[in-house]
């Protein structure tokens, strides 16, 4: 766990990102030529160098493809940076706002919009709703993990099935009453995707998400904290429950942007900074950037594959994060008990 | 009474303290000044982790008082109480893959807050507080590598690096073999003689009597007895408090402290 090795490991992200990010932007059912991309990129930064495409071209890049991939990365990048501020804030090393029901709540929230009709209606309704519903699950989780003792590994996972099983119970109930026109949109949350995404969702969600992440960066010492326990917490002099409502409340209200942006995107919060941890480390300022880079790499990646893997049909991205999360969920958990 | 007991740091003046219905501790007030060593002994379930999780703010008291240099620790702020208190516990709680030097450094969180960048001093104590608890070496190790002796030697080198006044000890030799025991008292007896006051709970009766000044009996969250280490274990409370016949010999001009088990009929 050197600090060079840290060094390293998070330089090599933050390379890897942006070239994955390339591709991600010139691969696709059209596909762009990459140094066609790279110059209409450099061109459009205004850097007088570079070049645009032909018309149709630009057009996929600028309109479809670079705000998609954006969002891509920010969504994974602070689903990640959500994960690992839950991860220290239960104490739990494979938290995840997915596993956690921070996920089904938010989606429930968006559902809910959906079907009353508001998402249509009222600015920001889906993602307020989203987020609403994310805390809610939140606060639910934490008051059940303290009132039933879920502080140990199994007993906060199996205190998020439930949460989970009851916001999915409460979405499956709107989903009966909703109109037959909106069951697509309903199910567009519920699977996860960025089709159809633009800059007006990268711009009030990626803010969002970006200001979240970076609140929660520079909150990282309380974070550190808490990880202690609540004991030692408390004896350096940190007010341990208003501290951790915090915290909680900052990672709904990212993960409620990461949800009314993307819809389910499981298993990215627990993936990246669990996988990173061992190298990054235990203290946020090391962990959160490089789970962020980790998130982002991971959904870009996850939406890559979703436009390749089959041309015909756009796969929904939360399965795809899913195939990919859940088997790494219980080689993680087998690990995690045979430590014990 | 010492000079140091003159001036206490902190002072606990009839102090209640409930856990859950039950009254844990009951009426227990005592002095803590700069310097001193004191044993905190009882039997288990005596009420000795409470009274030093109380006094070190971390419970409210149901009755009576906890005063840092006179002033109610409810007044004090939480960062003051921290800064001049700190407070090692035995605990697994901390990550896994936190280093011991980060473990450490989390101790000047009294000092610095959630935002402040640590300054040379902080990083002067980080490094004076690892190397007096004897694991600068082990500084860049992870905890989850760390045998429970050296954890708790980690966990002791966060609450040097708090720089406090007073150190409250819940059992810190619970996990140490006999050489690092040894290490450990010497350790306190050092940054006693900077001035700090430092209180254990300690279960070994003959390293309490070798190494404080002062032994506290608490027996059923009451203070039995209290005074130095010969006179307490030879009175009649300490061998009721752990139904125990206490013998001292004497060896090399030091006393040997030889226990029975005497099982005496409760009142």
């Amino acid at each position: 766990m050197s600090a060079a090795r840290r060094r390293r490991v998070v330089l090599g992200l933050a390379l890897a990102l942006p070239v994955v990010m390339l591709v991600a932007v010139a691969a696709g059912s059209v596909p762009l030529p990459l140094r066609g991309v790279l110059g209409s990129l450099l061109h459009g930064l205004g850097l007088g160098i570079g070049g645009a495409l032909p018309p149709s071209s630009e057009t996929i890049l600028w309109v479809v493809r670079l705000p998609r991939v954006l969002l891509a990365a920010v969504v994974g990048g602070g689903l990640a940076v959500v994960g690992a501020t839950l991860q220290s804030v239960f104490r739990n090393p494979l938290a995840d706002s997915g596993l956690l029901g921070v996920g089904a709540g938010a989606a429930l929230g968006a559902v809910a919009a959906v079907r009353l009709g508001w998402a249509g209606t009222t600015f920001l309704a889906l993602p307020l709703a989203a987020f609403a519903g994310a805390m809610a699950a939140v606060l639910v989780l934490y008051a059940l993990s303290q009132a039933l003792g879920g502080g140990t590994l199994h007993g906060l996972l199996l205190t998020g099935i439930s949460v989970s099983a009851l916001a999915a119970a409460g979405t499956s109930m709107l989903l009966v009453a909703t109109e037959e026109f909106r069951v697509k949109t309903v199910l567009f949350w519920l699977a996860g995707g960025l089709d159809g995404r633009g800059w007006v969702h990268l711009r009030i969600g990626g803010l969002v998400m970006l200001g979240g992440c970076l609140v929660l960066l520079a909150s990282a010492r309380v974070l550190d904290v808490l990880s202690l326990g609540d004991e030692e917490a408390a004896a350096l002099g940190l007010p341990v429950h208003s501290a951790r409502l915090g915290l909680l409340a900052l990672a709904a209200l990212v993960a409620g942007a990461a949800t009314a942006a993307a819809g389910s995107v499981p298993f990215v919060g627990l993936v990246a900074p669990h996988a990173l941890r061992p190298v990054a480390g235990s203290l946020g300022r090391h962990l959160l950037p490089a789970a962020f880079l980790g998130g982002a790499l991971l959904v870009v990646l996850a939406d890559l594959g979703t436009r390749v893997i089959s041309p015909n049909v756009d796969l929904p991205l939360g399965s795809v994060t899913a195939f990919v999360g859940a088997p790494y969920f219980l080689l993680a958990l087998r690990h995690a008990d045979a430590r014990r | 009474m010492s000079a140091a007991a003159a001036v206490p740091i902190l002072e606990a003046e009839s102090l209640s303290v409930r856990r859950g219905p039950r009254l844990v501790v009951e009426g227990v007030s005592l002095v803590l000044g700069p310097g001193e060593a004191v044993a905190l002994i009882g039997p288990n379930a005596a009420g000795k982790s409470t009274l030093v999780r109380a006094l070190a703010g971390l419970l409210a008291p149901a009755a009576g008082e906890v005063r840092l240099r006179g002033r109610g620790l409810r007044d004090c702020g939480r960062d003051a109480v921290a800064r001049a208190i700190a407070l090692v516990a035995p605990d697994e709680a901390a990550p896994a893959t936190l280093t011991v030097a980060e473990r450490a450094r989390l101790g000047r969180y009294p000092y610095r807050g959630a935002l402040r960048p640590f300054t040379t001093e902080d990083e002067a104590a980080v490094a004076r507080a690892l190397a007096r608890a004897g694991v600068e070496p082990l500084a860049d190790r992870p905890l989850a590598t760390l045998s429970a002796g050296e954890r708790q030697l980690a966990a002791l080198a966060r609450g040097l690096a708090q720089e406090p006044s007073i150190l409250l000890l819940d059992e810190p030799a619970a996990h140490l073999d006999i050489g690092h025991q040894l290490r450990l008292f010497r350790v306190l007896d050092e940054v006693r003689r900077e001035g700090v006051g430092v209180l254990a709970v300690v279960h070994d009766l003959p390293r309490a009597a070798a190494w404080a000044e002062r032994l506290v009996l608490l027996a059923r969250g009451r203070v039995a007895a209290e005074g130095p280490p010969a006179t307490v274990l030879a009175g009649p409370a300490a061998a009721e408090a752990f139904e125990v016949a206490i013998r001292a010999e004497h060896l090399g001009g030091r006393p040997v402290y030889l226990f029975d088990e005497k099982p005496t009929p409760r009142a």
